[in-house]
């Protein structure tokens, strides 16, 4: 019933995570780690550095989106294993996959270069360079989340798979849910002028270890919470396809993921009504 | 940090690493590892932590003698430049070291060129090439053939 959540094939359980992480999706798996070996010197020029941005530490963001961006590819790495394996050795997704690290890649390269020039990446209207730059890591953001739904689909219509069909279920829920709310609250976030409704529009004092304002709505609540669909609906998933019979399992995970939109939905509320998170604190 | 403390530790890091190219006749592997992979990539983090942080204030630049003088003018800037040395200097030092254990030159010959790659780098590695290519103009020949005639 609830065998092949975690591994693909039996014979995969010796090796360790990251030999199957590599083994699932090589690329994925090398340019998150190349992130993490970028955190290295990110973390040195944190260090050193005296210039700040938001009046925090101008190095803070792109250490953040090297976190989130290796957290990303080494989830999609690992649920690559997920895939059926002619859809897997294609072409077809060896260019896709390959677009989507350059979309990274162009990613991490724009949040370090601005805080080299200890300048904003995001909303950042100074120039004519810098809104075009702006504009098109936006429309890069969404190449790079198409994986998610495009491995949601593949995932969910994968009908041989030998995964728990729960979990299958929620992985492809997951996956297709980060893809919807994320382009919907970032897209709201990037018409906006801020992502800061209200309070000090300063990253001081925020709420760690994330940084949200306090003294204020933080429209990158939301953000966090759709972004990680991909992650809590499996997680829920992954219990309720070892705790419950598939057809309640199921349900569960409609449920639980209806819940999960109700959150995004009400985290993003709760910032455009200039409320910090988690409201009952404040 | 200030740039002398950084400046302090990779000098001992990198000193930590000829040491462990001179002990490696006893612990190739282990020296190895320490010098060409642990110490020169704590150089390297250091380095790019430090460019990463620096580089857009200086002035100066790589086209003239009298801009990459003006680069170092800025202390975080030569201390970036001098772990650069410290960090290629180390990795000549261990590939000097690693081939002559393959070619099968003696040490005690090799260390002559790692003090000058130590010091002066570049000096160090035409006197390192200088000894390969005297090693290949005389052949060993341990059968003795041919060497009365």
């Amino acid at each position: 019933m609830t065998t092949d959540v975690l591994m693909a094939q039996p014979h995969f359980r010796t090796s360790s995570f990251t030999t199957e992480l590599f083994r699932r999706h090589p690329l994925f798996a090398g340019a998150a780690l190349c992130l993490m070996v970028l955190m290295a010197p990110t973390l040195v020029a944190m260090a050193l550095d005296q210039r700040t941005f938001l009046d925090i530490n101008v190095w803070i963001k792109p250490f953040k989106f090297q976190v989130a961006l290796a957290i990303y590819l080494a989830t999609l790495a690992w649920f690559a294993g997920w895939l059926p394996a002619r859809v897997a050795a294609s072409r077809l997704h060896r260019i896709f996959s390959m677009i989507v690290v350059v979309a990274i890649g162009a990613e991490t390269a724009w949040t370090l270069g601005a805080a080299a020039l200890g300048v904003a990446s995001h909303f950042n209207n100074s120039s004519p360079l810098a809104i075009a730059l702006y504009a098109s890591m936006g429309v890069l953001a969404l190449v790079l989340t198409s994986a998610a739904p495009v491995y949601g689909i593949v995932i969910l219509r994968h009908r041989d798979s030998r995964l728990d069909p729960v979990f299958r279920l929620s992985v492809g829920i997951g996956l297709i849910a980060t893809f919807v709310l994320t382009a919907a609250v970032a897209g709201y976030m990037s018409g906006t002028g801020s992502h800061f409704v209200g309070g000090n529009h300063s990253d001081a004092g925020g709420l760690a270890p994330m940084g949200w304002a306090r003294d204020g709505g933080d429209l990158r609540v939301a953000h966090f919470f759709a972004t990680h669909a991909m992650h809590f609906i499996p997680v829920f998933g992954f219990i309720a396809s070892r705790a419950l019979p598939a057809s309640s399992g199921k349900r569960a995970v409609y449920a639980f993921a209806a819940l999960f939109v109700g959150l995004v939905g009400y985290t993003f509320a709760e910032a455009l009504s200039g409320r910090a998170f988690p409201a009952m604190l404040y | 940090m200030p740039p002398d403390d950084i400046f302090r530790i990779c000098n001992m890091m990198a000193m930590a690493g000829w040491l462990a190219l001179l002990a490696s006749p006893f612990a190739p592997k282990l020296a190895d590892r320490v010098a060409a992979l642990a110490i020169p990539v704590l150089l390297a983090i250091a380095y790019t932590g430090l460019v990463l942080a620096f580089w857009s204030g200086t002035e100066g630049g790589f086209d003239t003698l009298p801009n990459v003088m003006r680069l170092f003018t800025q202390p975080e800037i030569a201390l970036a430049g001098w772990i650069h040395y410290l960090a290629f200097d180390l990795l000549i030092g261990a590939w000097e070291v690693r081939t002559a254990r393959a070619e099968r030159i003696p040490f005690l010959a090799v260390v002559p060129c790692l003090a000058l790659t130590f010091l002066f780098g570049p000096a160090g590695y035409l006197a390192f090439t200088a000894l390969r290519a005297a090693r290949i103009a005389i052949p060993t020949n341990p059968q003795g053939v041919g060497v009365a005639q």
